[in-house]
């Protein structure tokens, strides 16, 4: 509720107000609405934030204004003329009351309005998904191996298949062929598209394809962006150990934390087989350095991967929890550190794990029952059929940019082509299915992963534990030999079959994978 | 001349410099003082508070503090001390105060009661 107020309220500052202060302002309200409970408070908190609109916001103008003053306007610039000298009078008050409890009310029944209308779209959507689905599995290159599991099996599921094979699951859903393309598509600047997403969304999950470069070029660039530093509290990531949230805290705040501990935090996920790109690294210090640039408002990057302590782990029985429970940890981690705080947030986490299949996935669910409705963007290519199929209309696209899914041909793509650079086979699954928008950084050929330099692999004491951790989770180990940029898409070897570096596990599952999380210990 | 904007100094930017005389706040902090020294009549909205303390500190009356180190700090929000000149300001606002009120009570406003 505070949130939607402040949206109101918002535009009724200036916007220099605004920007200076529309943080404590939005704070503000939500420590009233939280602290002043019952209806004689609440009513009487109401008709509080009532006069301040009528009252307080025209001062706010009055101030804003540089030179001229109204002509009623005392002398000596007072910002208060209005409440000291000049007292309104009741009528004044209950002619302003009225008013404004029109437009409240107004915009109250509007607000219940849109809300009726999404449910029942999102109704209206499960509704028509039909009850039997299969899977298949395939893999998909990449050193990091992604897992999402059907919406009707527990999360153990799906670290089993990612500890043991390291395969997408992915669903064949008989849905009906997607219709002949709808509207043109409204393409945005990507970082304009999600700083205008977090004016109607406190949450925006993105699910990014791990280690690309021209994604996460962006994604610095957005961190540093004023207009995103501005709106957002928090980044949610994959790509964090929250074993390491204490040294992290501090290294994001600008203080001296030696890159051998907070390099932990990214290097050492249960999620992560094989060397972590180098992109993770820079994306903590795009982070640190646009909180050392905008201080007023650092901030936080809240890590989301399970609290795995690696020098404590020696075999795959050791690991197994951690692995099963990636999403589940995640999304408390987001209900702990975001929701319970009203803080807004954007969530970075493998595509795999945010997309929609027959409905949200774990974490969207999770959110949705806090009462929040989180804004899905996808990473997605020009690939729309087999690998070669490049759709040419992505070709006149000023990039990076992300489209909106709803009611235009990038929505009635097939989606699983599209998210996976033709390695998936097209399964019923459009566009508009599994997101809200989405981000794209570019052609297929362009696109380019980041991998750690050789140098830091061979014969160094990296190198050796993560060929230690291999042979835990893989019961094989790699050779380092990879550029440090590589094609993004490979061409499938079968069609619904990739192999990546490192294939699949021969190891058989660990039956620790049924087992809770460990308790939490104290963060490092 | 910034400096006039508050003078005289409104009754809402008296009592946040009254609320932050003794230790630093952020902004809700400061509005739960307010309330506290106005026995809850005076409770000001978001407009209200942060509009005066945007004029505050401009004319210097305040400032941004570091949150403070004791444990119920929360980092994540900005704290406002008090300056000298405010300090100042404020105190010459109470003994003008406590002038008028030195004359209600010799011109016996209040009656026989003890204010």
């Amino acid at each position: 509720m505070s949130e939607r107020l402040f949206h109101v309220l918002a535009g009724l500052y200036p916007a220099a107000f605004r920007r200076e202060f529309g943080k404590e302002c939005a704070q503000l309200l939500r420590d009233r609405f939280r602290d002043e409970r019952g209806f004689v408070a609440r009513a009487r908190l109401w008709v509080n934030l009532i006069l301040d609109c009528v009252v307080g916001v025209p001062q706010l103008h009055v101030a804003a204004r540089p030179a001229s003053q109204p002509a009623n306007a005392p002398a000596d610039g007072s910002m208060f003329w209005m409440e000291d000298e000049r007292p309104l009078r009741p009528v004044f008050f209950a002619c302003a009351g009225f008013l404004s409890l029109t437009v409240f009310g107004s915009l109250l029944v509007w607000m219940a309005f849109i809300r009726y209308d999404r449910e029942n779209s999102l109704s209206a959507f499960l509704a028509a998904q039909p009850r039997s689905t299969k899977f298949h599995a395939h893999a998909v290159a990449g050193a990091w191996l992604q897992a999402e599991r059907p919406p009707d099996e527990g999360s153990r599921q799906s670290g089993a298949v990612l500890l043991r094979t390291g395969l997408i699951m992915s669903p064949q859903i008989n849905t009906p062929p997607p219709t002949a393309a709808a509207g043109e598509p409204h393409v945005e600047d990507a970082t304009k598209a999600m700083v205008e997403a977090f004016r109607t969304h406190s949450i925006v999950m993105f699910g990014e394809t791990h280690a690309n470069k021209q994604e996460y070029a962006w994604l610095w660039s957005l961190v540093k962006d004023p207009a995103f530093h501005a709106r957002v509290d928090d980044i949610v990531v994959e790509f964090g150990n929250s074993l390491y949230q204490k040294s992290v805290d501090r290294y994001i705040a600008g203080e001296d934390v030696p890159l051998e501990q907070v390099q932990k935090a990214w290097r050492n996920m249960a999620g992560a087989v094989g060397p972590v790109s180098p992109v993770y690294g820079q994306f903590y210090k795009a982070v640190r350095e646009s909180n050392q640039m905008y201080p007023r408002h650092p901030i936080r990057l809240v890590l989301g991967d399970p609290y795995a302590d690696w020098s404590k782990i020696n075999n795959a029985e050791d690991l197994g929890p951690f692995v099963a429970h990636r999403d589940e940890w995640y999304a408390q981690v987001v209900k702990d550190e975001v929701l319970a705080k009203e803080h807004r947030a954007i969530l970075i986490m493998g595509a795999g794990h945010f997309r929609r299949s027959n409905g949200p996935g774990l974490i969207e669910r999770a959110i949705r029952a806090a009462g929040q409705d989180p804004y899905l963007v996808v990473f997605g290519t020009n690939v729309v059929g087999g690998y070669d199929d490049q759709d040419p209309r992505f070709d006149a696209w000023k990039t990076p940019a992300i489209v909106s899914l709803a009611g235009n041909w990038v929505g009635d793509l097939p989606a699983m082509p599209v998210l996976t650079c033709g390695a998936a086979a097209v399964n019923g699954l459009k566009m508009s299915d599994v997101a809200d928008a989405m981000f794209y950084a570019g052609p297929r050929d362009t696109l380019t992963q980041v991998n750690v330099p050789a140098a830091e692999l061979q014969n160094t004491e990296y190198g050796r534990e993560i060929n230690r951790r291999l042979m835990i989770e893989m019961g094989r180990t790699m050779t380092f030999t990879q550029p440090e940029e590589t094609p993004q898409c490979h061409r499938p070897a079968r069609q619904t079959v990739v192999s990546g570096p490192i294939g699949p596990s021969p190891l058989p599952m660990p039956k620790s994978m049924n087992d809770p999380l460990p308790p939490r210990p104290p963060s490092q | 001349m910034p400096r006039r904007k508050l003078d005289p100094l409104p009754s809402t930017a008296f009592q946040i410099l009254l609320a932050l005389a003794d230790r630093e706040l952020h902004g809700y902090g400061i509005m739960r003082q307010v309330a506290a020294q106005t026995e809850d009549r005076l409770r000001l909205g978001p407009a209200t508070l942060y509009g005066s303390i945007q004029a505050l500190l401009e004319v210097e009356y305040i400032e941004e503090a570091d949150a403070p180190a004791a444990g119920e700090a929360d980092e994540r929000r900005r704290y406002y001390r008090i300056t000298a000149l405010g300090r100042k300001v404020a105190r010459t606002e109470a003994e003008r105060m406590a002038k008028a009120l030195r004359i209600a009570r010799a011109k016996k406003i209040f009656g026989g009661e003890h204010v």
